[in-house]
């Protein structure tokens, strides 16, 4: 098949997924007016809440994949999110409270989190020559579990109410109710989607290696600085607003590759799509398996995405010994 | 075109390069050979822009190459890396029209120049018949084939090869050396190419470097390196000649025995 006409199916059941899912899950046999409250002011923008999440994500994902010429390389298993993650919690520990231009202060300390995170992680990968792709996959969880513990460390001296707020902050979550969150993060994650779609062509060329893209004129460092500030961007407000929420930017990439191939002018639109609607679906899920309870959304994603990152972890090893 | 004066090049407090002057005409064919770590690969690289020296100069056509945008840089010259372990996943026609980056920007078309370019160079290298195959399916002549291919696509007078017919058999050893041979007389591209393979540079090329720790041991005419006094301390070697059987040339063979002395 054609990537166009993949893209199209993608879209077209992307499209289905948004005006479906709103009416799944129980309205409690409420009047009209509740129900239609229900619909608009929690399930709506919970749905385009996730799909901004979803979509976001997994462009940040794909971007490290190509980056860093590895499918396991994504925000969350460098460390990034860890990073942003802590840049947030201090935040709250700190008991800080100011924006910037309108910017919410939990959105800069975890964009400033995350963009210290990736320098550090890439000018470890720059210290020596022939730094290979396990050794940078070791230093993201090696840094994941500074930043975790330094989490902790930041809830156990917390009040029992930050404490508390952090903790289910960090088992990410797209419980929403109005449009604030989604009106928060949607000039962030547009503005880096529509940077990262324009820099298809470039992506192609950076996933061939540095000497054939260089070779082939592209100012390589120049745009990895712009990469690093774009994801570090979406990561940074994404995981301000709804937490951690794992393994999206790798299975997402990566089912897009099987499907539609590696050039990232169609693999970007397509990841964008998938990962808006699997989240969603996830989000389904978390809301329904327990209801009337729900579980955060981040466990669900990480119980689907850890055996993947396994999955293919073993795959790598296999195919390279191979 | 292309005069290269007194570049060094260090890394990590070790000089890989040191005071190399050239000067390379239009329609020259230079191989460079020396022992592994001599400095090949770093001279191939900094002209390609992949390293930067640390002193010294490079004129293209009388302009300084470090005030060149990479993308002019990508239309002067290409390259053709080692082959390495880095996985392409990419299918062959993809890759090769990839090499039209320098001439784009932003969301701008394939144009009728890009499609010429691009026909231009499957014909000449002769990858039609794989073009909708994964560059990993390729087998090693293949997959030259298709990295040259790629390197004529971005249309420009000068190449640079890193070794392009190491860990090829026979057969497509010569492929690739007799596609090197046309791209340089019929097509007139200027090459510069790193190889290990003495009597093919003698045989074939106009000019050689021989490079040592670093620095310039040798320069000449091709034709005229197996009667030097310095072809033993390229690869600190002893060679004894013969002459070809069939061509009647003379070549070059590594003999037992460790010194310089011819």
């Amino acid at each position: 098949m054609k990537p166009a006409t993949i893209l199209t199916w993608i879209a077209l059941l992307s499209i289905t997924i948004l005006f479906v899912s709103p009416f799944i899950g129980s309205f409690h046999n409420s009047s009209p007016e509740i129900q239609q409250n229900i619909l608009t002011q929690i399930r709506l923008p919970r749905i385009l809440l996730a799909f901004i999440v979803g979509a976001g994500l997994a462009l940040c994902g794909m971007v490290f994949q190509a980056m860093f010429h590895n499918p396991l390389a994504t925000p969350f298993t460098l460390g990034v999110a860890s990073g942003a993650s802590l840049g947030a919690s201090l935040y709250v520990y700190l008991g800080f409270s100011f924006s910037l231009l309108g910017v919410e202060g939990t959105t800069l300390t975890a964009f400033i989190g995350a963009l210290v995170t990736i320098s550090f992680i890439y000018s470890l990968s720059r210290f020596r020559t022939g730094f290979s792709p396990e050794t940078l996959l070791l230093t993201g969880v090696a840094v994941s579990f500074i930043f975790s513990s330094l989490i902790l460390f930041t809830q156990y001296l917390s009040n029992v109410t930050d404490s508390f707020r952090i903790l289910r902050w960090l088992m990410g979550s797209l419980t929403t109710v109005g449009y604030d969150n989604l009106l928060q993060l949607l000039p962030f994650v547009s503005f880096c989607i529509a940077i990262i779609l324009w820099l298809s062509r470039e992506l192609n060329l950076l996933s061939a290696g540095d000497d054939i893209a260089i070779s082939r004129g592209l100012a390589v460092q120049q745009l990895r600085y712009i990469l690093f500030f774009t994801t570090s961007l979406c990561v940074g407000a994404i995981v301000s607003v709804c937490g951690p929420i794992g393994f999206i930017g790798m299975m997402v990439p990566h089912i897009c590759r099987l499907l539609i191939g590696n050039d990232h002018r169609w693999l970007a639109p397509a990841s964008l799509l998938f990962g808006g609607s699997f989240l969603i679906i996830c989000d389904c899920f978390a809301r329904l398996v327990i209801a009337p309870a729900e579980i955060p959304v981040g466990i669900i994603t990480t119980l689907l995405g850890g055996p993947f990152f396994l999955f293919l972890l073993i795959r790598s090893r296999t195919t390279a010994n191979a | 075109m292309l005069s290269i004066e007194n570049l060094s090049v260090e890394f990590a407090d070790k000089t890989l390069l040191s005071g190399i002057n050239l000067d390379f005409q239009q329609g020259d064919y230079l191989c460079i050979l020396g022992a592994n770590g001599a400095g090949k690969t770093t001279l191939l690289k900094t002209l390609m822009g992949i390293i930067k020296p640390n002193t010294g100069q490079i004129f293209l056509h009388q302009q300084n190459l470090f005030t060149l945008s990479q993308k002019q840089l990508a239309k002067q010259i290409s390259y053709v890396a080692q082959a390495h372990n880095h996985v392409l996943h990419f299918k062959v026609d993809e890759f090769i029209k990839m090499a039209r980056y320098p001439y784009h920007s932003g969301f701008s078309d394939w144009s009728k120049t890009d499609q010429t370019a691009f026909e231009h160079a499957i014909a000449v290298t002769n990858t039609e018949a794989f073009l909708s195959r994964q560059i990993t399916s390729l087998s090693g002549g293949e997959r030259q084939r298709v990295m040259i291919s790629a390197a004529l696509c971005q249309q420009t007078p000068i190449l640079l090869l890193d070794e392009p017919s190491s860990y090829l058999d026979p057969h497509h050893q010569v492929e690739v050396h007799q596609l090197i041979q046309v791209l340089n007389q019929q097509h007139n591209i200027s090459i510069i190419e790193v190889t290990h393979d003495l009597n093919h540079a003698c045989q074939r090329s106009k000019h050689i470097l021989a490079l040592k720790q670093g620095r310039c041991l040798w320069y000449g005419a091709a034709t005229a390196l197996l009667e030097s006094t310095e072809l033993g301390q390229i690869y600190d070697q002893r060679f004894v000649f013969t002459k070809h059987p069939q061509t009647g040339a003379k070549i070059a063979l590594a003999c037992e025995g460790n010194g310089s002395t011819l």
